[in-house]
C-alpha cells in the first residue's frame, strides 16, 4: 500500500509538472505581451513593467522561476489587478468555492444514493418511474439552465430565495442544487442499476435464506458492493463540481474561485489564469488520488500497486 | 454371412418431415443486423434517433425556407414573444403592446407587421397616443411604478384606451412571423435556434470524428503494440485525463481567438482520451485470439491487422462510448459559449442564446426556454440512443 501511494504521488507530481509546463508555454506563446493595450503604453513604462515582472529575462529563466514559485506556493502577481497576487485570489475565493462544492458533493451523497437504492428496491413502482424520469432529465439539463430556472422561479416569481450572493443559508440552496443537479441524477441512476445487479446475486439469496432481516441484507450485504461503481464516479464528480462552479458562481454572483477564473479568462489576466488552472489541476489530481486510495480500502478485491 | 444381409423389407423410409428439424428457420443475422433489430425494438432510442435526424434536417435545410437570417436585426421589433396578447382597434386593425408599452401593428391571426409611430410620446405624463385608422389609441402606463413598488405581481400597470374608453385583451395568438419570438435586437429566435443546432451538431460531428480517428487509433496502437510503447502512451493519457478536460479547453480557447473553429480545435485536442482507454482495453483482449494469429501467419501487416481485424471487432464498445461522448461535447460547447468563450456574435449557439436570455429573464423568459429546451432534448436524444445502442450491442443481453 505504501509503495502504491508513493508511486501515485510521484505520478501526481509528474502530471502537475506537465500541466505547469503546458500552461506556461501556452501562455507565453500568445502574441503580444500582457501589457499590450489598444492604446500603446509609452516605451519607458512598458520597459519598467517588463522589468518589474521579470518579463525581460530569457524564457527558460522565467520558466524555472515560475517552477520554483509553484513549488514554494507562490503563483506570482496578477497582471491586471494592481497589488493583488494570485495567492490572494485563491485564498479569498477557495474557501467560498470549497464550501459550495463540499455541500454539493454532500447533497449528491445523501440524496443520490438513497434515491437510487429506494428506486431499485421498488423496481417498476411509481416511485421508480418517477426517479428514473427525474434522473434522466437531470443528466440532460445543463447546470446553467437549472440555475437560471431556479432564479426565475424561486427568486423572481415566488420571492423565496435570494438571487445572488451568499448571505444566509437560503442563498446556498440555489447554487448547491444547480451545482449538484447533474451528478445527483447520475449517482441516482448509477446506484439504481448497480443495486439491481447486486440484488440478483446468489449471495443475496443466501443471506435472505439464512433469515437475515431485510435491513441487514440490503444495508450490509448488498449496499457494500453496489456502492463500488458510485465510488469510482467520485473522481469525475469532483471534476464536474469543480468546473460547474465556473458558471454557477457567475450566475449567482458568488465571489469564489470559479468567478475569478472566468473573469481572468475574460480580461486575459494570464498569471491568474495560469495560477488558478494549476491550482485546479492540483486539487483535482489530489482528490482523485484520495478516491483511488479509499477505493483500495473499501474493495478488498482491488489489489493496489500490483 | 448371408443371413446378415439386410433384406429390402427391413428398410423403412424415414418420414421426410424429420428433416425439417434441421432447417434453420430464422435467417442468419450478422452482428450489425442483429444489433439494428434489437435497437429498433427500443422505442426511446428510436425516438432519440428520429429526433436527431429531424433536428439535423431542420438545421441544414430550415434556414433556406425562412425569410430571416440569423443576423438580421430589426430593432423596431425587438423582444416580441411567441404568443402575443393583442388588442382590437377595429375590424382590420389589431395591435400588440410590448413590455416597453409600445404598440406593434399585427394581424388578427398573429402576423407581425411593424411598430407604430406614436402621435405623441409623453414621457413625463407617462402615456403614448397613437392614431390608428382614424381612432385614437392611448397607452397609459402611469401605474407602472406604483405597481412595481407594491410588490404585487398582479397589480395593474397600464391601460390601453380606445377613443377614451379602456379596452381589454382581445385575443391571445401565436406569433406567425417569428415562431419563437425575437431577441433584444429583433432577430428571429427560430432561425437562431436552428443556427445553434447547426453548431451543436457540428460539434457533435467533430467530437465523433476526433474520437474515431485519434481516440480509436491511439488506443488501438497502444493496445496492439503493448509493452513499453503501451506503457508510455497510456501514461500520457493518464496525465491528460486526470485534469478536468474543460480546463484544457478553456486554456486553448484563451490562446486562440474565440470562435467556432477554436472550439472545434479545443474539443478535438482533448476529447479522445477516454475513447483511447476503452479501445486499448478491447484490443488487449481481442489481440490474443486465434484469428489475429492467423492473419499474422498469412503475412498481414500490422496496420492491416489493426484496422481490418482488431478495430472492427471492438466496434460495439466504440460506438456506445461515441454516443455517450457526444452529449458531453455538446454540453462543453454550450458551457463555453455561456461563459463567453464560444462563437462570435452575430453567430448563435445554444449556449450564447441562453446567456443572452439571462439578462432579460424576468421579462422575456421565452428567450431562455427555446435554447434550453433544445439543448436538453438533444442531449436526452443522444443519451437514449446511447442507452439503446449499449443494450443492442452488448452480446450478454442477446436473446
Amino acid at each position: 500500500m505504501g509503495s502504491y501511494i508513493f508511486k501515485r504521488i510521484i505520478s501526481m507530481v509528474v502530471t502537475l509538472w506537465f500541466v505547469i509546463t503546458i500552461t506556461f508555454f501556452l501562455m507565453h506563446a500568445i502574441p503580444g505581451g500582457p501589457f499590450t493595450r489598444e492604446k500603446a503604453l509609452p516605451a519607458e513604462v512598458l520597459e519598467a513593467l517588463n522589468e518589474k515582472y521579470h518579463l525581460n529575462d530569457p524564457l527558460y529563466k522565467q520558466y524555472f522561476d515560475y517552477l520554483v514559485g509553484v513549488a514554494t506556493f507562490d503563483l506570482g502577481p496578477s497582471f491586471k489587478r494592481v497589488g493583488v497576487s494570485v495567492n490572494d485570489l485563491i485564498i479569498a475565493g477557495f474557501p467560498v468555492s470549497a464550501r459550495l462544492g463540499g455541500m454539493a458533493v454532500l447533497l449528491v451523497m445523501i440524496m443520490g444514493i438513497p434515491i437510487g437504492i429506494i428506486s431499485a428496491l421498488k423496481q417498476n413502482s411509481l416511485i421508480d418511474y418517477f426517479v428514473t424520469i427525474i434522473a434522466t432529465l437531470g443528466v440532460a439539463v445543463p447546470s446553467f439552465v437549472i440555475a437560471t430556472l431556479m432564479i426565475y422561479v424561486f427568486s423572481s416569481k415566488l420571492n423565496l430565495l435570494p438571487s445572488h450572493g451568499l448571505d444566509s443559508w437560503k442563498s446556498y440552496i440555489g447554487p448547491v442544487v444547480s451545482l449538484s443537479g447533474f451528478s445527483l441524477a447520475f449517482v441516482a441512476r448509477l446506484t439504481r442499476s448497480s443495486m439491481l445487479e447486486v440484488l440478483q446475486q446468489d449471495y443475496i439469496r443466501t443471506a435472505r435464506a439464512k433469515g437475515l432481516p431485510e435491513f441487514v441484507v440490503i444495508g450490509k450485504h448488498a449496499l457494500k458492493n453496489a456502492l463500488i461503481p458510485v465510488i469510482t464516479y467520485m473522481g469525475p464528480m469532483i471534476a464536474a463540481v469543480l468546473t460547474g462552479s465556473f458558471v454557477i458562481e457567475r450566475i449567482f454572483a458568488i465571489p469564489g474561485m470559479g468567478k475569478h477564473f472566468v473573469e481572468s479568462v475574460g480580461n486575459r489576466d494570464y498569471t491568474v489564469l495560469m495560477g488558478i488552472t494549476i491550482f485546479y489541476a492540483f486539487f483535482a489530481i489530489a482528490m482523485i488520488l484520495i478516491v483511488d486510495v479509499a477505493y483500495g480500502f473499501i474493495d478488498p478485491r482491488i489489489k493496489l500497486g500490483e | 454371412m448371408a443371413d446378415n444381409k439386410i433384406s429390402k423389407d427391413m428398410w423403412e423410409r424415414v418420414d421426410m418431415s424429420t428433416l425439417d428439424k434441421e432447417v434453420i428457420s430464422r435467417p442468419s443475422l450478422t452482428y450489425w443486423q442483429d444489433a439494428w433489430r434489437r435497437l429498433k425494438k427500443n422505442h426511446l432510442s428510436m425516438i432519440g434517433l428520429f429526433f436527431i435526424f429531424i433536428l439535423a434536417l431542420l438545421a441544414i435545410l430550415g434556414p433556406f425556407f425562412s425569410n430571416f437570417t440569423y443576423s438580421d436585426q430589426n430593432l423596431e421589433l425587438s423582444n416580441i414573444p411567441p404568443t402575443m396578447e393583442i388588442y382590437q382597434i377595429d375590424e382590420n386593425n389589431y395591435v400588440f403592446m410590448n413590455k416597453e408599452y409600445k404598440l406593434v401593428d399585427v394581424t388578427a391571426d398573429g402576423h407581425v407587421n411593424s411598430r407604430l409611430k406614436p402621435v405623441e410620446d409623453n414621457m413625463i405624463g407617462k402615456y403614448r397616443s397613437y392614431e390608428i385608422a382614424g381612432n385614437e389609441v392611448v397607452v397609459d402606463y402611469t401605474f407602472a411604478i406604483a405597481a412595481k413598488n407594491s410588490g404585487d405581481p398582479d397589480a395593474k400597470k397600464f391601460e390601453v384606451q380606445l377613443n377614451g374608453t379602456p379596452i381589454s385583451v382581445y385575443d391571445k395568438v401565436f406569433n406567425k412571423t417569428f415562431w419563437f419570438g425575437t431577441d433584444g435586437l429583433g432577430r428571429d429566435l427560430y432561425i437562431r435556434v436552428l443556427f445553434g443546432a447547426r453548431i451543436s451538431l457540428l460539434i457533435a460531428l467533430v467530437a465523433t470524428l476526433v474520437n474515431f480517428f485519434i481516440g480509436v487509433l491511439y488506443g488501438g496502437v497502444s493496445g496492439y503494440a503493448g509493452g513499453k510503447i503501451d506503457n508510455v502512451m497510456m501514461r500520457i493519457v493518464d496525465v491528460i485525463a486526470t485534469v478536468p478536460l474543460l480546463l484544457y479547453v478553456i486554456l486553448l480557447m484563451v490562446i486562440f481567438e474565440p470562435g467556432l473553429k477554436t472550439i472545434m480545435i479545443a474539443i478535438g485536442t482533448v476529447y479522445w482520451v477516454s475513447m483511447a482507454r476503452i479501445v486499448r482495453g478491447q484490443i488487449l483482449s481481442i489481440k490474443e485470439q486465434e484469428f489475429v494469429l492467423a492473419a499474422r501467419t498469412l503475412g498481414a501487416s500490422t496496420w492491416r491487422i489493426l484496422v481490418r481485424h482488431l478495430i472492427p471487432n471492438a466496434m460495439g464498445p466504440i460506438i456506445v462510448s461515441l454516443a455517450m461522448m457526444i452529449p458531453s461535447a455538446i454540453f462543453t460547447e454550450a458551457f463555453l459559449s455561456f461563459i463567453g468563450l464560444g462563437v462570435n456574435a452575430p453567430q448563435a449557439s445554444w449556449g450564447t442564446l441562453a446567456n443572452d436570455a439571462v439578462a432579460g429573464l424576468r421579462s422575456y423568459p421565452y428567450q431562455l426556454f427555446f435554447p434550453a429546451t433544445f439543448i436538453s432534448i438533444t442531449v436526452l436524444a443522444f443519451n437514449f440512443l446511447g442507452d439503446g445502442l449499449r443494450d443492442a450491442l452488448d452480446p450478454r443481453l442477446r436473446k
